[in-house]
């Protein structure tokens, strides 16, 4: 985990006050990511709640799942105090998911969730761009 | 009524400037400096480096401005020591934090970022007075006299003054942290009483940046002006204000600017009027907290106009509902359009000193807001920029987000790879001697210098 360029993006989240915890995940938590340190960085307070916020978080994978090839973005919900954000990675099932307080100010981690979306999406867009030359070497290997 | 700014070409002398295919071939050379780094010291040395890597004569000035976070991560001293590590020793820098800022890499709520320009043709001074928000008027006249001293033997003749003062800290009520709505009746009175102590003994309370700006253009009334303010991630809780390798808090730093070039200031907003009106009736001895308006209870009345239910205007709904109807206020005979900043019961906070009498009820849309910025660049067409610098209200950036990003298009397609920071405030106008002042609440300030094409020979 410590090595892995999507969990230094969330660490650099997690450095944000408002941000009190940070993922990326999809349904059924296969293959998530979280910061370098796993949950240690998130904000006590959250851990409380983390449950019952997990509970919910599943089920707006499975939306996402299913409306995600739509072009859906963003998907929030608000819970005990907390809001829950979902920014979806594009052409994916996976999203970025932070949780903040209510009284956050919003349009400001708007700007910084959208950056390390985007961050995200091109460290995926250049594993998956690895793998493709790394396939096509070894398919010219086999055939050369 | 609410009126926009109008566009006035401004008189320039021309014989240094020499024409190619009617573009003008310029000695002005205007860079940007940019850092994402979290590392305060590695921050201020990559914001530095990166603005004056591409300049070949060292810089006439440097404006700074970062988030708070380097407060926790490194600290501004560190920052500082990082840009000096790397700034040529005695540049003119001035500057301080903002919630966030955009310019032609893209929009940021956390970094650092820089606008040095160096140009043969221009005389520069700063200037700072401290204690801004207990004596207001002896922090500008400090500034003042700096400014004027070091500017008095000048050649040039167009002058611009840049105004940077410590936002609005919000006063921590005991027991429920710095609320935007105070739901109780002894607690409101309490906030009120406490108010104008806090102000004067802790220096926490109101900006001041608009009776600042009156001030400041009395005693330099033929300067333009930008205003801006500065602020940390929208909390007021703190902010620092950045002369040369000194940080400073609740203090104005200026930069005034003497120059042959062109150059010229505007304030465009996206609000307009609706046909809901009120009289204001009773007012704090402050100008800031309305009591009273059409002779009641300010709160209850507002809603009724509004077409409100009671209790629609808490903690968690007043930012997204009444950014939406900022209010027309008066000022000294001018109409100055202002979000209620908070609740106290029954009375309402406006974030600038305003005097009684009518006023109208705004509304804006995000759309209305884009197209602010539209008109706002439209009053520069006749000029060729060479670097522009915004101050545009906070509202505009906690409202639409990282879809500001929008703005940015259009500003690169006018400034055409030449440099512009808009950094965002929570205090913002412009003044010309030709406009005279405009202060407004979720408004874009601008002033751009550069040729004005119309006046090339």
């Amino acid at each position: 985990m410590k090595d892995d360029p999507i969990a230094k993006v969330l660490d650099n989240l997690m450095k944000f006050d408002d941000i009190l915890a940070c993922m990326v995940g999809r349904r059924g938590m296969i293959d998530s990511v979280l910061p370098s340190d796993g949950t240690d960085s998130f904000k006590p307070e959250i851990m409380d709640v983390w449950d019952v916020i997990k509970r919910g978080m599943d089920n707006i994978f499975v939306t996402i799942q299913d409306i995600s090839s739509i072009g859906l973005e963003e998907i929030t919900y608000k819970i005990r105090g907390y809001e829950v954000l979902f920014y979806v990675l594009p052409d994916t099932e996976n999203a970025l998911v932070a949780i903040v307080p209510s009284l956050a100010n919003k349009g400001l981690i708007d700007v910084e969730l959208t950056r390390s979306r985007q961050r995200i999406q091109k460290i995926l867009e250049n594993e998956k761009k690895g793998e493709t030359e790394q396939a096509s070497a070894v398919s010219g290997l086999l055939h050369g | 009524m609410v009126e926009e700014s109008v566009f006035y070409p401004q008189k320039t002398d021309t014989q240094k400037i020499e024409t190619d295919n009617m573009r003008i071939k310029s000695s002005v050379e205007a860079t940007l400096g940019f850092s994402e780094k979290w590392d305060a010291r590695e921050a201020g040395r990559e914001v530095a480096e990166s603005a004056i890597q591409n300049l070949t004569e060292p810089p006439n000035f440097f404006l700074l401005f970062s988030t708070i976070h380097y407060e926790k991560y490194g600290g501004f001293k560190n920052f500082l020591d990082g840009v000096w590590d790397v700034l040529p020793k005695g540049t003119p820098l001035i500057g301080g934090t903002v919630a966030g800022f955009m310019n032609n890499y893209g929009v940021y709520a956390q970094g650092a970022t820089a606008l040095a320009v160096s140009c043969p043709d221009m005389d520069v001074a700063i200037g700072y007075g401290k204690n801004t928000k207990r004596n207001p008027k002896e922090a500008v006249m400090h500034s003042v006299n700096m400014i004027k001293n070091d500017l008095k033997s000048s050649p040039h003749n167009n002058r611009f003054l840049f105004n940077f003062v410590s936002g609005t800290s919000v006063m921590q009520i005991p027991g429920q942290g710095n609320k935007k709505v105070v739901d109780s009746g002894f607690m409101s009175k309490f906030v009120m009483l406490a108010f104008g102590m806090s102000q004067y003994l802790f220096q926490k309370g109101f900006g001041r940046e608009d009776e600042i700006f009156e001030e400041i253009i009395k005693k330099l009334p033929k300067y333009y002006m930008l205003l801006g303010a500065s602020m940390d991630d929208y909390k007021a809780i703190k902010n620092y204000q950045f002369f040369n390798n000194n940080i400073f808090t609740n203090s104005v730093v200026n930069i005034g600017i003497s120059t042959d070039l062109n150059f010229d200031v505007c304030t465009t907003h996206g609000m307009t009027e609706t046909d809901k009106k009120f009289e204001i009736t009773k007012l704090s001895r402050n100008k800031h907290i309305i009591h009273k308006i059409n002779n009641k209870p300010a709160v209850a009345e507002l809603l009724r106009l509004l077409d409100w239910p009671e209790g629609f205007l808490t903690e968690k709904t007043m930012m997204h509902r009444i950014l939406y109807y900022p209010i027309s206020l008066r000022r000294h005979g001018r109409d100055v359009p202002a979000v209620m900043a908070g609740i106290l019961k029954e009375s309402i906070i406006t974030p600038c000193a305003l005097d009684d009498g009518e006023v109208t009820v705004l509304t804006v849309s995000g759309k209305n807001l884009i197209q602010a910025m539209s008109k706002n660049l439209d009053f520069f067409k006749e000029m060729q920029p060479e670097f522009g610098l915004f101050s545009t209200c906070i509202t505009i950036f906690e409202t639409l987000g990282y879809k500001t990003n929008i703005l940015r298009d259009e500003l690169l397609r006018y400034f055409n790879e030449k440099p512009f920071l808009m950094f965002f405030s929570p205090g913002e106008g412009t003044y010309s001697p030709a406009k005279n002042i405009t202060y407004a609440n979720m408004s874009f300030n601008t002033v751009i210098f550069g040729h004005n094409q119309n006046m090339v020979m």
